[in-house]
């Protein structure tokens, strides 16, 4: 059996083989606020730990019913995945020895906060020939002052510069 | 109201009439026995267009050079009338361009469509695989995509130039039925690919789009 | 000269087949093009600094995200330093479970995991991807769509594929802007057919976010990668900006998998004269990198390519089994038209199914090919019998499960009439009886009337515009009577609110229980171990409707 402490070691550990990598993570504070969360036994954590799932708009997963939606008590916002439980699916992946699906989970949270429209066009400013050099790195400012996204916000900065050597930025095709 | 077979005969006749003599002239296999020539002369780097009664049609870079026919023997002037003459059968100018920085049939569309006055472009490539696209959606979206080049025919040609002229006219038209046939691409998808790879081979990187004039010819050799 | 032997071979379905010879200055080559690189990795001060005879200074994107991404530094000294026919060995040796196997192969670079490969067999990359497939159970995709892309067709038609047992389905359209209507379609066939299956629909990368998050899907699986950089960028996009839309989906609660195949670069005419399996590798390390649980892979729309050239069907079963070497979900191609010949396609199958893969098709065509807008599967639903008396001649889990008439057209006739209220309830272009009895009784498209295509691209148009969203669609079934579907709905978006489902291989019973990698790892070891048929499972397998049975004498004609 696995103990929080080991898990702590193992996060600790994992998170330091993947310091420095922009498409990877920082320990983030949101993380250790689930007490007793053991990543290994409490998965699915939407059938074992129900407690720590909450809606974006606080409800909890029982909240959500058939008749509740007819009463016009649930909104869309209900439907959307927290920053919280995203972090907490991040430490499953850690503990399944998946890295990288942990650093996209963790991407992810960061994203939870900027709105569908917005995603949609950093997007597409990131596809090929789409964005100035500037652009991106205004992009990056946006997503780490505006949206406290940090790790997303190196993703598109090492984008911008990936796009200036490989030219690929806006005009060189 | 002039029949389509008219229209199309005074189109070519009138364009022939322009170009006499002017323009190196290439003979393609005679394959339906109807038009066997194809010329294209270059008129400098293609522009954006201003009139909004223009459709673009982008033509892929090996597309009459290496390539006479598609993949499936017809000839690529046939398939190239029958498009323009859809165009002007709506009543609408078309234009058009070879696009040499890509082979890729969605870029191709898509470059047209943004040099397209109206906003409305077609792509085809040397294997016959067509889109009709809209200056405004993402270069791999489309209006409509035409992906199963062996099963297109002369007639499809002719119904994509026309909707594509809708579509410019800001109608919606009913698109071009789609054809299906599943067993395409365990026939023809190797085919394909080698001749993508010679037309890859003309791929000029950075190169501008250029303005064409065309020729068509009639008869024998 | 005219021999009547070779005159009948000629009109054998084979020979309506292409092959060609191998070119490898241009890439068509299975594997093994002289210009592949040879492995090679080199670390320093933390950084790939050379990989696979190349410095870091001449990486291309991919090159790049790979080396900074993918390949796990702590490994990849020692896993460099192996004999490739040593970790060839490992994959199969029953006595070496699937965790040993991962603690080498994510160390390996793309040119070292294609020479592994290419140190074995067939029947040795099947007895590889048994152990090495995530999950333990495998599973099964579907596709749903029509040539005219009839909603009311697709809805019964996806309430059918539920039924027959596939875990997810997918739709595509023919015309883009009907895509919304299909996905709607899709949703509520599915869950009228089967609580819990997965649905999705394939659309240019942004409009199937946007699907997505408005609740009409489930997950995504048509996010393509390349192995070479021109090709990515032909695609529209690169590593970076599939790394971020991976980001997004999971921000939204969606799975997602990325796509690739082997022959999509040769294809597309960029790849650099390298053989399709070494850039098929670089697809699912970028994968990997990107943070993505899975990869569909298997050729995939470009299977007329690997399949015209020498051992290409070989080495698209190995690209399976790099994709589960590199623990992620793989849902295995066999889902575009392969071959004329019966034989030839039921060959390709073979190793996808005997072996066992988290969705052996992606998918297995649920209509009549003709309605396939994929262009067609490597089996489609006429093929249904003979896929089910595989099963039961081979003691095989191909993912289905023996239906009756009866229960087929109930749930058919069901699905129809809860898209025909749905429509009626957001006021769209109304649904008729008559359409719905058609579809109830259809084999395919042939078989429903025209609807007005123009009022329903205007009418799905303004859906997007209205901001429709899943929650309306189980308001509109539970408005109208159809509260067990409406409370399907209601579960599959309540999925995302708790995002077990992001996590590799994961699909959803009918109790809505998650089955994934993390709860029902793979943990075979030999003979006794890993999936085997439950004993209900193998009744269901083998009670096949035409088998004859001591009691079918018992009436008077049987005397």
């Amino acid at each position: 059996m696995m103990d929080e402490k080991m898990i702590e070691e193992i996060i600790r550990e994992v998170l330091k083989e993947m310091k420095g990598s922009g498409v990877a993570v920082k320990e983030n504070p949101v993380e250790k606020g689930a007490r007793n969360f053991n990543p290994k036994s409490d998965y699915p954590i939407g059938e074992k730990r129900k407690d720590l799932i909450k809606t974006s708009t606080g409800k909890s997963l029982d909240d959500i019913t058939l008749e509740q939606v007819m009463k016009g008590s649930i909104g869309a916002d209900d439907f959307r995945i927290t920053a919280e439980t995203l972090l907490l699916q991040a430490q499953v992946a850690e503990a399944a020895g998946r890295t990288q699906l942990a650093g996209n989970l963790r991407r992810a949270a960061e994203l939870t906060k900027v709105p569908d429209e917005r995603i949609l066009e950093i997007y597409t400013a990131l596809r090929p020939y789409r964005s100035s050099k500037q652009e991106l790195l205004d992009i990056a400012e946006e997503l780490d002052k505006k949206y406290n996204a940090s790790v997303c916000a190196a993703l598109v900065r090492e984008a911008a510069d990936v796009y200036e050597k490989r030219k690929r930025l806006k005009g060189m095709e | 109201m002039m029949t389509s077979e008219a229209l199309v005969e005074e189109v070519v006749n009138e364009v022939l009439k322009r170009l006499q003599g002017k323009t190196q002239v290439s003979p393609t296999p005679a394959n339906a026995g109807k038009s066997v020539y194809i010329g294209f002369e270059e008129i400098g780097e293609a522009k954006a267009g201003i009139k909004q009664d223009e459709v673009v049609v982008g033509i892929s870079p090996a597309f009459g050079i290496k390539f006479k026919e598609n993949i499936v023997g017809i000839p690529l002037s046939e398939i190239l009338r029958e498009v323009l003459a859809g165009i002007a059968e709506e009543g609408l100018s078309p234009r058009l361009i070879r696009v040499k920085h890509t082979a890729d049939v969605a870029f191709i569309a898509h470059t047209a469509a943004k040099l397209s006055g109206s906003g409305v472009g077609i792509g085809i490539q040397s294997r016959g695989t067509t889109v009709i696209h809209q200056k405004d959606l993402q270069p791999l979206n489309n209006l409509e995509l035409f992906p199963q080049c062996p099963v297109l025919n002369l007639d499809t040609y002719r119904e994509i130039g026309k909707n594509a002229a809708r579509y410019a006219k800001g109608e919606s038209p009913t698109p071009v039925p789609v054809q299906n046939d599943q067993m395409a691409r365990p026939k023809f998808q190797a085919k394909a690919a080698v001749m993508h790879n010679f037309e890859t081979s003309y791929v000029t990187p950075g190169a501008k789009p250029v303005e064409l004039k065309v020729s068509f010819g009639r008869g024998g050799n | 000269m005219k021999s009547k032997r070779f005159q009948t071979l000629a009109e054998r379905p084979v020979n309506k087949d292409g092959f060609v010879a191998e070119w490898p200055e241009v890439g068509l080559i299975a594997i093994g093009s002289p210009n592949d690189p040879k492995p090679s990795i080199k670390i320093q001060n933390g950084k790939i600094v050379e990989m696979d005879g190349k410095l870091r200074e001449d990486f291309d994107m991919i090159e790049r995200f790979i080396a900074d991404y993918a390949i796990d530094i702590e490994a990849a000294e020692k896993a460099m330093a192996m004999d490739s026919v040593e970790i060839a060995r490992m994959l199969v040796d029953i006595n070496i479970p699937r965790e040993k196997v991962l603690e080498i192969s994510k160390g390996l670079t793309p040119a070292k995991i294609v020479d592994v490969i290419d140190k074995m067999n067939i029947l040795e990359i099947m007895m590889a991807m048994q152990k090495m497939r995530a999950r333990k159970r495998p599973g099964n995709q579907c596709h749903v769509t029509n040539v005219r892309d009839n909603p009311v067709l697709i809805a019964a038609d996806a309430a059918e594929g539920a039924l027959r047992g596939f875990d997810e389905e997918e739709t595509t359209v023919g015309i883009t802007r009907y895509a919304p209507f299909n996905a709607l379609a899709l949703l509520i066939g599915a869950q009228t057919g089967r609580g819990g299956v997965l649905t999705q629909c394939a659309l240019e990368e942004a409009f199937e976010l946007t699907i997505g998050m408005r609740g009409l899907t489930s997950y995504a699986e048509t996010i393509s990668v390349y192995g070479t950089e021109q090709v990515f960028v032909d695609g529209d996009d690169t590593p970076w900006s599939k790394a971020f839309l991976a980001s997004a989906y999971a921000s939204r609660g969606l799975k997602m998998r990325f796509t690739s195949g082997t022959g999509s670069e040769v294809q597309m005419g960029y790849a650099e004269g390298k053989s399709m399996l070494y850039l098929e590798a670089k697809c699912v390390l970028i994968t990997k990198a990107a943070g993505v649980q899975g990869l569909q892979n298997g050729s995939i729309s470009c299977i007329g390519v690997p399949g015209a050239v020498p051992s290409g069907i070989r080495v698209v079963a190995g690209e399976n089994l790099i994709t589960m070497m590199l623990d992620l979900e793989v849902a295995s191609g066999n889902d575009q038209t392969f071959s004329h010949s019966d034989i030839r396609r039921t060959a390709r199958l073979m190793p996808q199914l005997l072996a066992g893969t988290d969705l052996i098709f992606s998918g297995y065509s649920a209509v009549p090919n003709y309605d396939n807008m994929f262009a067609g599967s490597n089996f489609d639903i006429e093929d249904v019998d003979d896929y089910l008396a595989v099963q039961r001649d081979l003691m095989v889990d191909g993912g289905l499960r023996p239906v009756t008439e009866e229960e087929v057209v109930a749930v058919r006739n069901k699905a129809a009439k809860a898209l025909q209220a749905v429509f009626k309830k957001l006021g769209l272009p109304p649904i008729t009886d008559e359409e719905v009895e058609a579809a109830t009784l259809a084999n395919g498209s042939r078989d429903m009337p025209a609807r007005d295509v123009n009022e329903d691209l205007k009418a799905a148009t303004e859906m997007m515009q209205r901001r429709i969203t899943g929650l309306d669609v189980v308001r509109a079934l539970a408005e109208s009577g159809y509260t067990d579907v409406a409370q399907n709905v209601l579960n599959m978006l309540k999925q995302r609110i708790a995002g077990d489902y992001l996590h590799t291989s994961a699909v959803l019973d009918k109790a809505f229980k998650i089955d994934s990698a993390v709860n029902n790892p793979n943990d075979y070891k030999g003979p006794g171990t890993g999936y085997r048929l439950s004993p209900e499972r193998w009744q269901e397998i083998k009670d096949i409707p035409q088998a004859l049975k001591p009691e079918s004498f018992n009436t008077e004609e049987g005397a």
